[in-house]
């Protein structure tokens, strides 16, 4: 059997056939097999059992990490010899939980289980006062399995994702969920909201665009103290577009004088401070290299391309070579991730793909290969990006893990996402 | 009852990520003071017919795909209404031009384009001797689609500016 092999890597998740990412990968590593085991007991609501398995069992296949039994298993929460080894099904570890509470509250304790000794090599109970956020509990619990096997961190799974969707013409709500849509929350309703972006990396607040005054106008919504406070507005448009690692200062497109720049706002002295000047289109500053200059999209030579330019130095830099059309970035320390404009035409479907660069080297590495992949935005850790896949008026919430070069896809059900953060 | 659940959120919140948070939704139109469209019924004043009919008789001006230059093809209705909010009966309304794109793309970047589209309307009409400070303008993005077939034809419709009137 060949050691190594050619793979054209095509997963997908729930409802949508898969997206691959271009690159090819050399050969694919033996993963750990893993078994997930229902040990509640019947009184459980069967629908919350059997949707907590789904979410364990798909958040150890999106970690890339585990090569997990397709089967859903139930067992007692002891275990006997068959159940602490499942021989027949050769895996090599079990994730067993049991829910043993399912009022308003949820408790849950999970073991973990080394299937060829059949011993117990991790064990915790876990709480929750809102059985609503139980999916959270659950990418809880496989961040601590995870953890367990001394694989990568993916912490990123508890982060929570903060979304816009047009509900209507004009219309547009802004939600907070988990990456996998089972858990979601519409925090701002009525009228155009658009634009969320996490205020800080505890996202204990987030920042979004209202269309509900006299002019669009930046909002902060704090979700310690459930209060709301006006930041600034301009006529034509005003998006926050990224937020200084200390939290202190915005980039912001705005348009004081009709037309879109970019523009520095301290948060503390309320003093903005013109950053682009360009008579066509300068949007989605990007803090880089430790917040001293940005990366930005502009049509200043043609067509939407990437530059970058220092805070307080009107020079600029075109940071990509590669494509034409390119209208969304997302920053992470040296590395930029855009989406580009591939077919280029009026009358079809165009088609967007993503791009990762690093703005060190000569780095290039196509992430999508068909369809419509917007707005990508990058997790707390740079091996994983989150972006937009449209189809028409349906949108899913695409997940690119790069290092296992996976591409995982959770359609929204109502709605379709405008733009979203994490 | 409402007060419960956000109590029970915020412990959540605090059991998974150690910070207490309550989440509270807004409902901007309760807030916001906005007006609604106006729409002709019987128990309009007369200013408002006036408003309805100057915008039911201003033009829709139609963009190139990806573009915000005003075609050749599309002078005609600048013209057209900078003659209409020129007349007598609109002199003393401001006007707000609304820039529109179609569904290609989600990003901040279609937003500029719809601005920059309203901007070009409101430089033509500038240009045919409207004041530039009765000219407001605001970009809609993809957000306000006038058609929401998927074709060319429904596209094209959608790269767009339009006109509101205000008092």
């Amino acid at each position: 059997m060949l050691k190594k092999m050619i793979v054209w890597l095509c997963t997908a998740l729930f409802v949508f056939a898969a997206d691959a990412t271009v690159e090819v990968v050399k050969k694919i590593d033996v993963l750990p097999k893993v078994a997930v085991q229902d040990a509640s007991a019947k009184t459980i609501d069967s629908e919350l059992r059997r949707s907590f398995y789904k979410l364990i069992a798909n958040d150890l296949r999106v970690s890339s990490h585990f090569n997990v039994l397709d089967e859903y298993l139930q067992s007692s929460y002891e275990g006997g010899p068959l159940e602490n080894f499942l021989a027949d099904k050769k895996v090599d570890m079990i994730v067993r939980f049991n829910i043993v509470q399912d009022t308003a509250n949820l408790a849950v304790n999970v073991k973990l289980i080394n299937a060829r000794t059949g011993s117990t090599t991790f064990e915790k109970a876990y709480n929750l006062s809102d059985k609503k956020r139980y999916p959270f509990l659950a990418h809880r619990v496989v961040i601590d399995v995870n953890d367990q096997t001394g694989s990568p961190s993916i912490a990123w799974m508890e982060q929570s994702v903060i979304f816009a969707k047009y509900t209507d013409a004009k219309k547009s709500e802004i939600v907070i969920s988990d990456y996998t849509l089972n858990y979601q929350k519409v925090m701002v309703s009525g009228g155009l909201n658009v634009f969320p972006k996490w205020a800080n990396k505890e996202q204990s607040a987030f920042f979004y665009t209202s269309y509900s005054g006299a002019e669009p106008m930046v909002y902060k919504f704090d979700l310690r103290s459930g209060s709301r406070s006006s930041i600034i507005s301009s006529p034509g448009m005003i998006v926050c577009s990224d937020v200084s690692q200390d939290g202190n200062k915005l980039l912001l497109t705005m348009a004081p004088k009709d037309q879109p720049d970019i523009y520095l706002y301290d948060l503390r002295t309320k003093k903005i401070q013109k950053i682009t000047e360009y008579s066509g289109i300068d949007v989605n500053g990007n803090f880089i290299d430790n917040d001293t200059r940005i990366a930005f999209v502009s049509d200043r030579l043609g067509n939407p391309d990437i530059f970058a330019q220092g805070l307080n130095d009107k020079s600029f830099e075109k940071l990509v070579y590669h494509g034409k059309n390119k209208n969304s970035i997302s920053t992470y320390d040296n590395y930029i991730v855009y989406s580009s404009r591939e077919a280029d035409s009026e009358f079809g479907r165009n088609t967007f793909n993503l791009y990762l660069i690093s703005t060190k080297t000569d780095y290039l590495r196509q992430l999508t290969a068909t369809g419509e992949n917007l707005y990508p935005r990058f997790a707390k850790d740079p091996d994983t990006i989150m972006f937009i896949k449209q189809f028409g008026n349906q949108s899913a919430l695409g997940i690119i893990r790069l290092s296992a070069n996976k591409t995982y896809q959770f359609a929204l059900k109502t709605g379709k996402l405008q733009s979203l953060d994490w | 009852m409402g007060k419960l659940a956000l109590t029970s959120l915020a412990v959540a919140v605090l059991v998974l990520t150690g910070c207490s948070q309550k989440s509270p939704e807004v409902d901007m139109t309760k807030s916001s003071g906005d007006t609604k469209g106006a729409a002709v019924n019987d128990g309009m004043s007369a200013l408002q017919k006036l408003i309805a009919s100057l915008e039911a008789n201003s033009k829709k001006i139609y963009f190139d795909f990806d573009k915000y230059n005003i075609r050749k093809d599309q002078q005609a209705n600048i013209d057209a209404n900078a003659a209409l909010f020129n007349s007598a009966e609109a002199k003393s309304f401001s006007i707000k031009v609304e820039g529109n794109c179609d569904e290609f793309g989600t990003d901040e970047y279609n937003y500029a384009l719809g601005l920059k589209r309203a901007k070009s309307v409101k430089d033509g009409l500038v240009a045919k001797g409207m004041v530039a400070d009765r000219i407001t303008v605001v970009s809609y993005g993809e957000s306000n689609p006038a058609c929401s077939e998927h074709n060319k034809d429904c596209w094209a419709q959608n790269r767009r500016a339009e006109f509101k009137v205000l008092p």
